[in-house]
């Protein structure tokens, strides 16, 4: 088509292409980001050696300075996320300057050594990969931002494109030809949801915001973004160093005081420029029942404890920005609304896969035609992501039970699973003869998530444990119903014929 | 299809990225100094719209008639937007009125 | 909202989007015998769209209005796929699971009250 003419008929074709362009990426941040709505779970997992326990918080901040003095001397910047019931450790963050890199440790919340469970990135690496791919943060971010734009363009057109989309709502009939069954799967799992979808798409846009466009930022401060921050309400007034040493409070001191006037601990503690004249703790507390994604501070001088700031108090459309992000993270939601955001972001990835298996089956050559090279490459494209991210998964967690604990880089060794289960099932989805691929590399991710089971129950064998393990199961389940799927073809898919088709 | 095809689809697709990107920049900077609301909520909600605005010139460019129609379009859009900006004051260094 | 505060919901959503899908003809071939008789078009559809506002007054007046929104959503799109999923495999069993529906929102309406 050289000039589109007519409206629908362009969007059909932008719908099809910007789909395909990024949809690879998009899977891999879909599967991660539904992932990530446990990955608290998925850490205490990883994490087996510590058990739910009442830590003080008050000791774990002191205990996490003394452990940061001697880190980085004339460190920018420290943060301490303090302990809590279900994760019993002290996590310390300390930069040289905003642009990074930032360090990480775990700590024992007792006595401020580094902890002795076992070294891993825990949930917090799918995390990351949702929207960081694995890449340096800047060029990640970037990537899946653009990402995300194409997907509210493919949304668009999609709507657009759909002609039917209330009288076949409801409509899948597998039974059909191959393109009419991929077609209504893509429909169906994109329709339902659809809320969802666009929510999720622009939500995430908005939490990048900032970064990929902060023209309105630069114009209207002149480049000094930071006091946007403070005139938003999102941060407390920060002020610069003084360039003299003198050593702070202990920092458990300023959780007493934050617990004192705030009713409750705060989460984590921020400090400025600490072991500098001009240092400031900031007492960061948890997100307050709500939509939106805020945390209230209170900034303290590090020498004399006086409360210096506090944050503002976000506008509407600050706050409508922090509804955004708290829509998109769902933090706020119990166990039971935590399993429809994760049905629904699985039917996101399930959208993203069913439109780029279409896209093959749309163009798969009749009778003895030879597949273009095209073709091809979105095929071992389609396998190798759609079949060989799942596997790395499975191993990323396979690789949590079997590396051994005192291994060096152990936790590198863990992504080191993660992204070699990834390739090897890609290239065996590659190279296996077609009929066979799908269901070889389906198999194959299958067995990693099955293997997880035995891996646990005989390795560590905790009863808390168990849920988790019913879910790799169900993953594993899942798996095998489309390997069987991919061998069968078309009309044996249902047992007689689709009732929808028979009285048509 | 043809090659003088492909090279409109291109030309679609690259006026799109970078034509849209700028549109929606322009308006962000634009929106942030001249709303009338406080400066950090004039960022806010320019910011926020500034991905519907995006989307919005991206469909426009498929769904013009001509890659010329697009591009004179985009183009305009994009000159009267700089034009308000530079006359808010947006430009230079010594910050917006 | 507690969990069988999220189950009243979907058992509403379920009910009245059985309801919709019922009143058009490709879905009541497959579910009932035959298409849909013109008098029954308008009732299906009124009780259809009866069945969502009822879920969305129940989720707004458990959660609020900002929760309850985005819990009616979530909802309405799990009862959705379980109406698409049984009118594919097992179209004959969306009559009496629209039906028993209803009792089964009933029965777990005072849990969610409860839950309160």
């Amino acid at each position: 088509m050289s000039e589109p003419r007519r409206f629908r008929p362009a969007m059909a074709w932008l719908h099809t292409w910007a789909g395909l362009v990024v949809g690879w990426v998009l899977f891999a941040v879909f599967v991660t980001g539904t992932a990530s709505y446990y990955k608290d779970d998925i850490s205490r997992w990883m994490r087996p050696e510590l058990s739910e326990s009442q830590a003080d918080p008050v000791l774990a901040a002191t205990r996490a300075g003394e452990y940061l003095a001697g880190q980085m001397p004339e460190a920018g910047g420290w943060f301490v996320k303090l302990p809590k019931a279900e994760e019993p450790v002290t996590e310390v963050y300390w930069w040289k300057s905003f642009a990074g890199p930032f360090h990480h440790a775990l700590l024992d919340p007792v006595t401020g050594l580094p902890s002795k469970a076992r070294d891993t990135r825990g949930g917090d690496f799918l995390y990351r990969f949702h929207f960081e791919l694995g890449l340096p943060s800047l060029w990640g971010r970037w990537i899946v931002g653009a990402c995300a734009m194409v997907l509210l363009i493919a949304l668009i057109s999609g709507i657009v494109t759909h002609r039917r989309i209330f009288a076949d709502f409801f409509t899948f009939r597998p039974d059909r030809s191959r393109q009419r069954a991929w077609l209504d799967a893509h429909n169906l799992v994109g329709v339902l949801a659809l809320p969802f979808h666009l929510m999720i798409t622009y939500t995430g846009l908005a939490t990048l915001g900032l970064m990929l466009m902060p023209w309105g930022a630069q114009t209207a401060y002149r480049g000094q973004v930071p006091l946007f921050y403070e005139e938003a309400g999102l941060m407390t007034q920060s002020r610069p160093p003084a360039g003299r040493r003198e050593p702070g409070l202990p920092l458990g001191e300023f959780v007493r005081k934050a617990e004192r006037t705030a009713g409750e601990p705060p989460e984590g503690l921020l400090i400025a420029s600490p072991g500098d004249a001009a240092s400031t703790v900031n007492a960061v507390f948890e997100e307050p029942h709500g939509l939106a994604h805020l945390h209230p501070q209170i900034a303290y001088d590090a020498l004399t404890g006086a409360e210096w700031a506090r944050n503002g108090t976000p506008g509407g459309a600050t706050r409508t920005a922090t509804v955004m992000y708290g829509l998109h993270e769902a933090h706020f939601a119990a166990p039971a609304l935590r399993i429809l955001f994760f049905l629904c972001g699985a039917m996101g990835a399930a959208t993203v896969a069913s439109g780029l298996v279409l896209w093959t089956v749309a163009r798969t050559p009749k009778g003895a035609a030879p597949a273009g090279l095209g073709l091809r490459l979105v095929r071992i494209l389609n396998i190798g992501t759609i079949a060989g991210l799942p596997a790395g998964i499975g191993a990323f967690f396979l690789a949590n039970r079997l590396l051994p604990l005192a291994l060096t880089h152990r936790a590198e060794w863990e992504v080191g699973a993660f992204f070699g289960a990834w390739i090897l099932v890609a290239l065996v989805g590659a190279l296996t003869p077609r009929r066979r691929a799908w269901p070889a590399s389906l198999g194959l991710a299958a067995a990693t998530f099955l293997a997880i089971v035995p891996a646990d129950l005989i390795l560590v064998g905790e009863a808390r444990f168990v849920a988790f393990d019913m879910a790799m199961l169900a993953a594993a389940t899942l798996l095998i119903l489309a390997a069987r799927t991919a061998t069968k073809p078309p009309a044996a898919l249902t047992r007689r014929p689709s009732p929808q088709v028979a009285q048509a | 299809m043809g090659g003088r095809a492909r090279l409109v689809i291109a030309g679609r697709v690259v006026l799109a990225i970078f034509g849209g990107y700028a549109i929606a920049g322009l308006a962000t900077a634009l929106g942030a100094i001249l709303l009338p609301l406080p400066r950090a909520e004039a960022v806010s909600a320019a910011t926020l719209a500034s991905f519907a605005v995006m989307a919005a010139a991206v469909i426009y460019v498929f769904a013009a008639p001509t890659l010329l129609r697009a591009s004179a379009s985009l183009g305009g859009c994009a000159a009267l937007l700089a034009a308000g900006l530079w006359l808010a004051g947006g430009f230079s260094p010594a910050g917006p009125a | 909202m507690s969990a069988a505060g999220l189950a009243v919901c979907v058992a509403l959503a379920f009910a009245g989007l059985s309801a919709l899908a019922l009143s058009l003809d490709r879905h009541h071939r497959a579910a009932l015998r035959g298409p849909v008789p013109k008098a029954r078009i308008a009732p299906l559809r009124g009780a259809g769209w009866a069945g969502l506002a009822l879920s969305l007054y129940a989720a707004v007046a458990l959660a609020g209005w900002n929760f309850g929104l985005v819990q009616a959503l979530g909802a309405v799109t799990a009862a959705a796929l379980a109406v698409a999923v049984c009118l594919t495999y097992r179209p004959g069993w969306l009559r009496p699971a629209a039906v028993a529906a209803l009792p089964i929102a009933a029965a777990f309406l005072p849990f969610a009250l409860a839950a309160q």
